[in-house]
């Protein structure tokens, strides 16, 4: 008898072994690097140089932060470019999406023109409104061509004050990143049978009822999702600004990071660009989660109400 | 009183592909009426039309003296079940259910007395809470099926309503339904491929086939005065068997039999004119005789018990020929039957059109 049940507990061992194993290299992975690097960089924050240097620990860097009024610019700026160009890019995506959902003839050639602008980098995005934009660029060029500009009115696109620069900055990118979120919207309206919205429609529902009350939070988690997405890539925002800008014209969080850690060589700087760095890592993480709670919230209440 | 007139209806899809390429009909007052045909023949595209979920090609739509055929689905009066119920994930029994009602702005204790009701109807009473995630495949088509009349409709369509539950579940869904109808005494469309629900449930059958109405009657009318060769051969469990028979000297002649009609038959088919003919056959029309008093002798090639009944499969020439006999007779494959006709049920079609020819 206990010939027949060691095997059996030992295999029983085994089995329970065997996730852990199976995670194991993914642990160590993430650990090395992943862990590792952020804690680097959260303690390099707190330094005044490596520990090996003679550094200390020190809330200096911090303090250079709060005290440098880049520092607000560039969060007032990223605040605006978030909340308006992803709502801007939420609402334009979803229209187009129910467009191409409609399949009507050439709707997935329209589809194809449409994602060309997500498959280009941003440093080539940046670039081709920059020589588009200027006052000589192409922009002004094809206007002109086209009788709708006098060669004496070229718009100096790149010459206006804060207020048309973020607005130029929310359009580009906006022209870029609409396809990204359309396809993930149109994905999930295709995940949606019909029947669903038909029925909304033969139980007395116009085309907008149906669209408030059955497709929108039918696709909430697909909704939630896109949105995540877009408001980390906005909060992270910063090459396409400097191709079109260059830097400290348009200050922006992710660009004051790169301005400090890679264009001023004095170890302060770079000290007040890690401290700079995390502190962007948490807004990110803190809107992440703000945008959940609040749409989780809002999702709730809306069957309740209903 | 009709409440529901067709008239010319026709849908087209692009230049040669065509839905439905013409229905006319007219639906009576509290009727429960069942298109029934084979996938694709223009069943659902008919009843889509009426629904106003599909634009009309040509035709008109009439609902109780109003013209419906360019109104928006809302504006029609009309419900519908769908064939994989459509009741939305994100709702709840009760919102489901008192969707429509809300879109119409009926005050909240009218609202709350007419979910009760049809929650009552289709025995979902328990369930207003729970969301459509938690339940059956059954109690969601209750579901879909009190959120239909709930909104007590001019007109009430069925797509398929049965055809995602299990077979026995079904079976007794379509006297609950039957039930239901006779208490609500809801006009009523039904679209099925099932000829035994349409059989069991119907006022009234369409046939269709290829876009186009085969036959309209009663149950009875189909089964035993069927329209042509298609419905013979699609109605009844098993359908009709077939054979060529040619007409000579006053009787019908098979390579392995010849037939005298009886006197009406007879007079039907010489009005008529043609000698090429197709015998039709009833399976329960088939009688298994004494030697000297069959038509003709044939083997049996297979047995399926049904409990009530067994049905048997023998062959006639290159065919298989199907009856009806009673349970527990002994009959083994292999083994010589010798059949006749009861030839008061016969059915007679004219080869060259399918036609069943008139008159008898």
């Amino acid at each position: 008898m206990n010939a027949s049940k060691t095997p059996g507990l030992i295999r029983e061992r085994q089995e329970r072994m065997a996730p852990y194993l199976l995670i194991a290299p993914a642990v160590i992975y993430y650990a090395i690097f992943w862990l590792f690097p952020v804690l680097n960089a959260i303690s390099g924050s707190f330094l005044s140089a490596p520990l090996k240097q003679g550094g200390e620990w020190t809330l200096k860097n911090y303090a250079a932060v709060f005290t440098d009024s880049m520092f607000y610019r560039a969060l007032i700026n990223t605040a605006i470019i978030v909340v308006v160009s992803v709502s801007l890019e939420f609402v334009l995506a979803f229209a187009l999406a129910l467009l191409i959902n409609k399949k009507f003839r050439g709707s997935s050639l329209f589809l194809f023109l449409a994602i060309i602008p997500m498959s280009l980098p941003a440093v080539a995005v940046g670039a081709m409104w920059n020589s588009g934009l200027a006052t000589n660029g192409w922009l002004n060029s094809a206007l002109v061509h086209l009788g709708i500009l006098g060669e004496a009115e070229k718009i100096p696109f790149l010459a206006g004050g804060q207020g048309a620069n973020i607005l130029l900055i929310i359009l580009v990118d906006a022209w870029q990143v609409i396809p990204f979120m359309m396809i993930i919207l149109l994905s999930g309206m295709q995940g949606l049978k019909p029947e669903m919205a038909e029925a909304g429609r033969v139980f007395g529902g116009t085309r907008w009822q149906v669209l408030h009350k059955i497709t929108i939070p039918m696709l909430k988690q697909t909704i939630v999702t896109a949105m995540i997405l877009r408001i980390i890539a906005a909060i992270q925002i910063w090459l396409i600004i400097v191709m079109i800008f260059g830097f400290n014209r348009l200050p922006v969080l992710m660009e004051q990071i790169v301005v400090n850690v890679d264009l001023y060589t004095a170890e302060t700087f770079f000290r007040k660009g890690m401290a700079l760095s995390v502190l962007v890592a948490l807004i990110v993480s803190l809107a992440s989660v703000a945008y959940l709670k609040a749409s989780g919230a809002l999702g709730a209440k809306k069957e309740e109400a209903s | 009183m009709t409440t529901l007139t067709l008239t010319n209806l026709a849908k087209r899809y692009s230049r040669s592909v065509w839905g439905v390429r013409s229905m006319s009909l007219d639906v009576k007052d509290k009727e429960f009426v069942v298109f029934l045909g084979p996938s694709g023949c223009g069943k659902t595209t008919c009843m889509r039309m009426i629904a106003g979920l599909e634009t009309v090609t040509r035709g008109r739509i009439i609902l109780k003296g109003q013209d419906i055929t360019d109104l928006p689905p809302k504006d029609r009066g009309v419900s519908m079940v769908f064939q994989n119920y459509a009741i939305w994930p994100h709702m709840n029994v009760y919102d489901n259910i008192a969707f429509a009602l809300r879109l119409k702005n009926v005050d909240r204790k009218e609202l709350n007395q007419r979910v009760k009701k049809v929650a009552q109807m289709v025995r979902i009473e328990p369930l207003l809470k729970r969301f459509p995630g938690q339940m059956s495949g059954g109690q969601q088509q209750r579901v879909a099926l009190a959120r239909a009349l709930a909104v007590e409709p001019r007109l009430f369509l069925m797509d398929e309503p049965l055809s995602n539950l299990d077979a026995k579940l079904r079976v007794s869904m379509r006297t609950e339904l039957k039930t239901i109808h006779q208490e609500s005494g809801a006009t009523s469309i039904f679209v099925t491929h099932d000829q035994s629900e349409a059989m069991s449930m119907a006022d009234r059958i369409v046939i269709m086939k290829d876009g186009e109405i085969v036959q309209t009657g009663t149950p009875e009318e189909v089964y035993f005065q069927s329209a042509n060769t298609f419905v013979a051969g699609f109605i009844g469990t098993p359908p009709a068997n077939f054979f060529p028979v040619e007409w000579k000297n006053g009787k019908l002649e098979h390579p392995r039999f010849q037939l005298s009609p009886p006197p009406a038959l007879h007079q039907a088919i010489e009005n008529h004119g043609k000698n090429r003919l197709i015998l039709g056959v009833r399976p329960e029309s088939i009688q298994v005789v004494r030697e000297e008093e069959a038509l003709f002798i044939a083997p049996v090639l297979v047995v399926e018990p049904q409990g009530s009944h067994q049905i048997v499969a023998v062959q006639v020439e290159d065919e298989v020929v199907k009856l009806i006999m009673p349970p527990a007779c002994g009959v083994q494959p292999g083994e010589l039957l010798p059949l006749t006709f009861d030839s008061t049920r016969l059915h007679l079609f004219d080869e060259e059109s399918q036609l069943r020819i008139p008159g008898y």
